[in-house]
């Protein structure tokens, strides 16, 4: 096919959308270096990018901010919402930590975990955030953390894991690498409470994440988070 | 149904250089930086692509983690930031999408082709050219309503055009007819400079 062809096909290329023969034709085109079919691309880029910003203007969610500079270990701004959420919320962890050490009498090797528990929840300086609650749909629950005791983590609607992986928790230093913070699997509903006993440096932490990564483990994320909770000072 | 375009970086284009090296140093100060020139055009368009708040905002996540993941690769004296955000952030809306909707990933190759950084060289003067813009907005409100509906659903849905045929119900000629007469009134109207 000649570039006059071709012509019409650029937007579509741009988008991924053109047909496999011209798409095939563009691409020879490309690799022969053909100036003009390499202009035409550019100009449907342009033109591409341009439509794309004919979208209405919607304001997004002002936690999406801290969610995002979180994913790559950043810090931000204390938001003090989460201190009322905490407020609310934690009459209502109290009733499960209790029936959880009702559970864990007749479990020994459990007790020191929900002691362990049970000190996160009852201890004033733990920090706690509330992720996914704005749908029903994404991973939704909380992260709560206490520099003495670690991150519990409480999660419902996660996605199941394909075979061969597992959950696994980060936690992550402002402006550092994600740290491996364990490895854990939710009930059939898709729920889990993970609790994480290393001690945690307040001072330094921006965030706590979940990705889903080979049964073993990775010693660095290989996939997108499905949980992010961004931790203010 | 559409608003005038947001011109998303006209205000800030001259800083891209030295933010993407900032970035390209995995400055996390950056990715705030990034998120608070490009964040709001980023979730505007894939909010208008999934139409759902939480999802669009873990592809919001996904299309910043991806952007800081490949700086490398971008050309700090040339790329142009905003245009190559915006086309990963569709990328991901439509693949999204396609996910859910249980099509067939045949183009997923190509999606991942026209966002390398490369592709993206000397492009901000063009995109961020405000009478391009409106001349833009005018053409398209010119269109047919048909015209119009294809573009919608190549740009925000993704659809090839034998599956704009499926969902319109009309033959693969026809919509190809308005996909490619309503790409040559936008062209057209975009004046000379896009005209190959």
């Amino acid at each position: 096919m000649t570039c006059e062809h071709l012509k019409d096909e650029y937007e579509l290329h741009a988008l991924g959308l053109s047909d496999g023969f011209e798409r095939a034709e563009i691409e020879h085109h490309l690799r022969q270096g053909c100036a003009h079919c390499r202009a035409g691309l550019r100009n449907a880029l342009i033109t591409s990018v341009m439509i794309m910003q004919l979208a209405p203007d919607v304001e997004p969610p002002r936690a999406l901010r801290k969610r995002v500079i979180a994913s790559v270990g950043g810090g931000s701004s204390t938001d003090w919402g989460w201190r009322a959420i905490w407020a609310t919320a934690t009459a209502a962890l109290m009733v499960g930590v209790v029936w959880l050490g009702i559970e864990n009498r007749k479990k020994p090797e459990y007790t020191a975990q929900a002691k362990q528990t049970l000190a996160i929840l009852n201890e004033p300086e733990t920090r706690q955030v509330v992720f996914g609650g704005s749908v029903p749909v994404p991973p939704q629950g909380r992260v709560l953390v206490n520099a003495k005791h670690g991150v519990l983590l409480l999660a419902s609607n996660l996605p199941k894991p394909p075979a061969g992986q597992t959950y696994e928790l980060w936690i992550i230093p402002k402006g550092g690498s994600p740290k491996p913070s364990g490895l854990f699997q939710s009930d059939a509903r898709g729920s889990a409470m993970y609790l994480s006993p290393a001690p945690v440096d307040m001072a330094t932490l921006g965030a706590v994440a979940v990705t889903l990564e080979p049964e073993a483990g990775s010693a660095a994320p290989t996939s997108t988070p499905i949980i992010v909770a961004a931790m203010s000072d | 149904m559409f608003f005038f375009p947001l011109l998303f970086a006209a205000l800030h284009s001259e800083g891209d250089r030295e933010l993407a090296e900032r970035l390209k140093r995995r400055e996390p100060q950056a990715m705030a930086d990034l998120y608070d020139r490009y964040g709001r055009v980023t979730y505007v368009l894939i909010f208008r692509i999934v139409r759902n708040t939480g999802t669009a905002e873990d592809l919001v996540q996904e299309t910043f983690l991806r952007v800081w993941n490949r700086m490398q690769a971008f050309d700090s004296e040339k790329g142009a930031l905003g245009p190559w955000i915006l086309t990963v952030a569709r990328n991901r809306a439509i693949d999204y999408l396609r996910s859910v909707d249980g099509r067939m990933a045949q183009n997923a190759f190509e999606l991942e082709t026209n966002e390398h950084p490369s592709l993206f060289a000397n492009l901000e003067t063009e995109v961020l050219n405000s009478d391009r813009a409106r001349r833009l907005k005018i053409a398209f409100e010119k269109l047919t309503a048909n015209q119009k509906q294809v573009i919608e659903l190549a740009y925000y849905e993704g659809l090839s055009q034998s599956e704009m045929a499926d969902r319109m119900k009309q033959p693969l000629g026809t919509v190809k007819t308005w996909v490619r007469s309503a790409l040559k009134a936008l062209r057209e109207d975009l004046g000379e400079a896009l005209a190959v």
